[in-house]
């Protein structure tokens, strides 16, 4: 007999798939001149379903050549030692890394300081930082210790940027229906004035281990994706913002960008599009 | 008609006098922010951010005076740190004490799997010595109570200098700094050598010219006023650790003390209401770290730094053995005020800061572990023999 909780998740995944093949193209169109990337969050375990969902993210690398991986912090639990890394990043994604897939990490706070020079990353020794693809800018940022110099950071580089897409990601997510963490409220005053103010168009964050697509906030979409390994089974608690929910199983997110818009499909460990729509720029900047 | 708000309002004098008699406005403030906090970050976050700066690099200068003048009192004849000699074991216990909390607590955290808690580590060191006072007071009356003081204000000390050098978010314009703070001093000096008696022109003209340098300099401006107090003219001898200024004291120090002790208890009611809001929402195991760290480190660091001390012939106070030394750890492990103070001064909003203020808060179980330790081992009041 299904739970309520698996059936209340169940529903609002099926409404939402719906929502999106009504909406637009629920598939990724994999047209050739389109930024192709994927969004990992809260991965590191080293268990199976990691593995697993490394191992759909690899089949889905076959038919939809992504070129960059961004990761959302807490890439590394428990023992962070060579072995580690070995063990709960290069082995899972070893195909990726294979293909030349680019993984550009930003850090949560189970991840040792000391990771922003672990090469595979590409974070070059920063806890943010910034860099393009195509017409998208990313903003990789530290949520973990949001101090003045980074807020002045942020500020400055999203004032100069000149990018169609400006994305930022970072651990700890400004909105979140999570049980078990939720918003992190305080960040979002100091965030979301910047976000808003230079125009982001995307915040991808993990942290909670879930899967949640938040209905747009004073214009700026919300991805939650914390579930790449790890799992916070029926910790969703529906609400007014919440535009789509998967709590039942891990997932990551595929994206590909094209012009103004972005096609975007959360895909479980086992393979199901649990979510997928298309998000469109608000305006040229 | 009766007046039936008259008990009510009689009733407010008598409980503002009680909760500024027994400290109570921190507590009240923190115990206000951890309810808000939780019910409505949105309302919470956004008042704090409206008077953080205002509370914690304004008014809380007057706090750190206070302190100060307690500690400038206690060098003065009768007082505790006098002959500075009197300090010497317990300083090094400090140095003990304080090196294994912060050890542990950087272990820890990295064993519950948080090491980003790591750079909190000199939360660790810091000391509510008003607190820690009480709770001394409580169980060994008056002996050894000077020896608890002592080791408070020297983790503080301590603690204060580690987050000078190891602040990781600060950018530092030392010289800048230096220089001002060497006219603020100057001018102290002058202000003592003119014989000037009002404390007035101490606090306004040397303080706010030593709240400059530290602010210009990337320092926390809530020390403003400790350089400066030493210079104020003050009583030739202490009057005790917390006791009152009489009304009648005409001296400098005296007198801002009566003007400034019932604000800066205010200014802790704030200072609780604006740090001590954490949404249990953002704990993690990691937050264990902290007042583990300093429940085992101050009994066992204290112990070692101790031995230490005796090891190169200083000697223990009078009737002072290693049971006493293990509850007074406990009673220095209470972080509360100034480590709310350190947490807010190192980490910037978020989760760590977050974790690492409900650490401190959970600090205060050092009191009732105090009080525990002093039955168990016999200790203070509850020695078959207590002359207290």
């Amino acid at each position: 007999m299904t739970s309520p909780g698996r059936a209340r998740s169940t529903l609002v995944v099926a409404a939402a798939a719906v929502a999106g093949l009504v909406a637009g193209a629920a598939a990724l169109p994999n047209l050739s001149d389109s930024l192709k990337f994927a969004a990992i969050g809260d991965n590191g375990t080293g268990d199976r379903a990691q593995y697993e969902v490394a191992g759909q993210m690899t089949r889905l690398h076959a038919t939809f050549p992504f070129e960059l991986v961004i990761m959302l912090g807490d890439n590394m639990y428990g023992g962070q030692s060579p072995a580690d890394f070995v063990k709960k990043f290069e082995q899972p994604y070893a195909a990726l890394l294979k293909a030349n897939v680019q993984f550009q990490a930003s850090l949560g706070n189970h991840d040792r300081p000391a990771n922003v020079s672990y090469k595979p990353y590409n974070m070059n020794g920063q806890r943010y930082y910034t860099f393009v693809r195509k017409h998208v800018r990313f903003f990789a940022l530290d949520s973990t210790l949001m101090d003045k110099k980074q807020l002045d950071w942020i500020e400055a580089a999203l004032k100069d940027s000149r990018d169609e897409w400006k994305i930022c990601y970072f651990h700890h997510p400004l909105y979140s229906d999570a049980a078990r963490h939720g918003s992190s409220v305080d960040l979002r005053l100091l965030l979301e004035p910047i976000f808003v103010r230079y125009g982001v168009d995307v915040v991808f964050s993990g942290h909670d281990h879930v899967y949640e697509r938040v209905k747009p906030q004073k214009g700026i979409y919300y991805f939650v994706s914390g579930a790449a390994g790890q799992l916070r089974k029926g910790n969703m608690r529906l609400n007014a913002q919440t535009a789509a929910l998967f709590d039942q199983d891990q997932s990551f997110l595929a994206l590909e960008v094209a012009g103004a818009d972005m096609h975007f499909e959360a895909i479980s460990r086992v393979g199901k599009v649990v979510d997928s729509g298309v998000i469109h720029r608000r305006q040229a900047p | 008609m009766p007046d039936r708000t008259r008990p009510l309002r009689g009733a407010f004098p008598r409980l503002w006098a009680f909760a500024m008699e027994h400290l109570l406005l921190l507590p009240a403030g923190a115990a206000i922010a951890l309810v808000w906090v939780n019910a409505s970050p949105e309302t919470y976050y956004g008042f704090v951010y409206a008077i953080a700066f205002v509370v914690n690099d304004v008014a809380m200068v007057f706090f750190f005076a206070l302190m100060t003048k307690e500690v400038v009192e206690a060098a003065a004849p009768d007082g505790v740190l006098h002959p500075w000699r009197r300090a010497l074991l317990p300083v090094i216990a400090a140095v003990g004490a304080t090196t294994l909390s912060a050890l542990i607590h950087v272990r820890l955290v990295e064993a519950l799997d948080e090491p980003a808690l790591a750079i909190a580590w000199p939360v660790a060191l810091g000391t509510d010595v008003a607190v820690s006072y009480f709770v001394a007071r409580i169980v060994f009356r008056r002996h050894l109570v000077p020896f608890v003081l002592i080791i408070a204000i020297a983790c503080d000390a301590l603690g204060f200098v580690a987050i000078a050098v190891f602040q990781p978010a600060a950018d530092l314009h030392l010289g800048a700094a230096a220089l001002v703070m060497t006219g603020a001093i100057g001018l102290a000096i002058a202000l003592r050598r003119a014989r000037v008696t009002s404390f007035w022109p101490y606090v306004l003209g040397a303080g706010g010219l030593s709240w400059y340098a530290l602010y210009r300099g990337g320092l926390h401006p809530a020390l403003a006023l400790v350089p400066i107090m030493p210079l104020l003219p003050h009583a030739a001898r202490d009057p005790g650790f917390f006791v009152d200024a009489s009304p009648d004291a005409r001296d400098a120090l005296s007198r801002f003390e009566i003007v400034w002790r019932h604000p800066a208890q205010v200014s802790l009611f704030f200072f609780g209401l604006v740090n001590a809001g954490v949404p249990f929402r953002a704990l993690e195991a990691g937050t264990l770290g902290l007042p583990i760290a300093t429940l085992l480190g101050r009994p066992v660091g204290l112990l070692i730094g101790s031995a230490a001390a005796l090891a190169a012939g200083l000697h223990l106070p009078h009737r002072c053995g290693w049971r006493e030394v293990v509850v007074a750890g406990f009673a220095v492990a209470i972080g509360f005020s100034v480590g709310l103070f350190f947490c807010a001064a190192l980490l910037p909003p978020g989760q760590l800061r977050s974790e690492t203020s409900m650490g401190v808060l959970m600090t205060l179980a050092g009191a009732p572990a105090a009080l525990v330790a002093a039955r168990l081992l016999r200790v203070g009041r509850f020695s078959r023999h207590s002359h207290d």
